[in-house]
Order: structure tokens, then C-alpha cells, then sequence
């Protein structure tokens, strides 16, 4: 029964965490659109996205779980959707890429401090990310 | 720029919304992880796999590090290699391998909740670590 309370603390803990993060994000999300900055980004971060038929408008996400994490940019695949921003078969594409290569910041340094070499870490991570996605974009 | 209260009432709704769908997939999920560790699971599975390592030119004892990061965390991991003696060859096969894989109890029913099937998500990314691993036991070891 404790195991099951501490699992319960544990994970509420994680949504608290979650919330404090993706909240703020979603207010600088609006802030950016209605500014237009997004649009911008997303126009000229869209190139290498576009080949596994990803549109300008998932491309946020991508960069978001790139950086932060797969939680987070799964958070805003979730949000497009809703919204319609993004197709149900773009949100595969971008799924699967980001189930590869996310959190690229934090997962490297974990790995770095014990001796990994840089380059192995995040090479083969991004190349079978853009090739996996590829051949579900295709399918 | 422009800030309107409109726009902050519209983030802070959108968030709201998106912290509440993820809170339904990572509660239970805490809930499986605390149990799994409490359950001896892991050791029985490090157990049954370890004979196989060599396949990717790693110790029997390296399984403990694969198997802590695939269904826990990379930091559980991070701690089994700090445990051990490993090669510097064996760490970094374990860390690439784990780059493609790991928290899988965690982030399989998140990549679901973002619309991508759990099976093939599983298979895509345990096929890439078991990939990469293997050339690199071949070319490292």
C-alpha cells in the first residue's frame, strides 16, 4: 500500500512540475503568435522538416522536445491537435521523431559526465530520428 | 509587441487543459514505476537477459545498466554504471544504446497520449538501441 501512496505523491508531484512549465510555455506560445514571431521560427527552423512532411506549424513542438523533453513537446503535439494545427498523421511523424531525439541537452550531459564521447551521443540519435520519421512519413 | 490579457487567459487555458491530459498518463505511470521497483521485476529480467550481452560486446553485468535506464530513468542508469567497473568501451555502448531507449514505462504511454500507437513506438525505439548497439560492440570491441 505505501508503494502505491509514494507512487501516487510521486507522480502528483511530476504534474505540479509539468503544469509550472507548460503553462508559462503556452503563454509565450500565444504571445508569439499573436506577435507573429512564431511564424517567422517556425518559416525558416521548417527546412530540414519539411522532406518527412512536417508543416511549419509542427515544428515548435519538435524544437520544444529537442530542448526540454519529450513531456513537453508531446504536451504542445497534444494542444495542436486539439486545435487543429497539426493532422493526426503529422502528429505520428512528429511523434516518432521525437520519441528518438528529445531532452538532446540534458540525456548528453548524463552521459557526457561519464566519459561517452559527444558525437555518439547525439549523431545517431538525430540521423535515425530524420530517418525513421522519414520512412513513417512515407507510409 | 503586444501582450493582451486575452492571450494570457488563452495560454494559461491551453496549458491548464494540456497539464490535465498529461496528468492522466503520469500518474498512473508513477504508480507502475514504484511498484515495478518494488516488485524485484528488475532483477529477475536483468537476470534472464544478461547471457545475451555479448552480442553487443558488453558484460553480464552491464545488463543491470541497459535494464535500469529502458524502464526507469537515465539517471537510474547513470547510477548502475557508477556501481560497476565497466570498460570505457562498455559505458559508451550502454549510453548510446540507452540515448534511443529508455523511461519506456514512462514515455511509451506519453508518446501514446500524443497520437503515436505504443507497439510501434516500443519496437521503433528498442530496434534502433539493439541496432546501434550491435555496431558498436562490433567496431568498439
Amino acid at each position: 500500500m505505501t508503494v502505491l501512496w509514494e507512487g501516487f505523491v510521486q507522480g502528483v508531484r511530476g504534474v505540479i512540475t509539468i503544469g509550472l512549465i507548460v503553462v508559462p510555455l503556452m503563454i509565450v506560445l500565444e504571445i508569439a503568435q499573436g506577435n507573429g514571431w512564431l511564424q517567422k521560427l517556425n518559416h525558416y527552423a521548417a527546412k530540414p522538416f519539411r522532406r518527412i512532411g512536417v508543416g511549419e506549424e509542427g515544428v515548435f513542438p519538435l524544437v520544444v522536445a529537442m530542448l526540454f523533453g519529450l513531456t513537453y513537446g508531446s504536451g504542445l503535439i497534444i494542444n495542436h491537435v486539439r486545435t487543429g494545427q497539426v493532422s493526426a498523421r503529422e502528429a505520428k511523424v512528429i511523434g516518432t521523431f521525437m520519441a528518438i531525439a528529445h531532452a538532446l541537452v540534458e540525456d548528453t550531459i548524463i552521459f557526457l559526465v561519464l566519459g561517452a564521447p559527444l558525437l555518439l551521443l547525439l549523431v545517431p540519435r538525430l540521423v535515425l530520428a530524420f530517418a525513421m520519421s522519414y520512412i513513417v512519413s512515407k507510409r | 509587441m503586444q501582450i493582451t490579457a486575452n492571450m494570457i487567459q488563452r495560454g494559461a487555458k491551453a496549458g491548464l487543459e494540456t497539464t490535465w491530459e498529461l496528468a492522466k498518463v503520469v500518474v498512473p505511470t508513477a504508480v507502475v514505476v514504484a511498484l515495478f521497483k518494488a516488485s524485484g521485476l528488475l532483477e529477475s529480467i536483468t537476470a534472464l537477459f544478461a547471457p545475451y550481452l555479448s552480442w553487443f560486446g558488453l558484460s553480464g553485468d552491464a545488463a543491470v545498466v541497459l535494464f535500469s535506464g529502458y524502464f526507469i530513468n537515465l539517471y537510474a542508469a547513470a547510477g548502475s554504471i557508477m556501481a560497476l567497473t565497466l570498460s570505457w568501451q562498455e559505458i559508451t555502448i550502454c549510453a548510446v544504446m540507452l540515448t534511443f531507449c529508455h523511461s519506456l514505462l514512462v514515455e511509451l504511454p506519453i508518446s501514446k497520449k500524443a497520437g503515436s500507437p505504443l507497439s510501434y513506438i516500443f519496437f521503433i525505439r528498442l530496434g534502433c538501441s539493439l541496432a546501434v548497439g550491435w555496431l558498436l560492440g562490433v567496431v568498439l570491441s
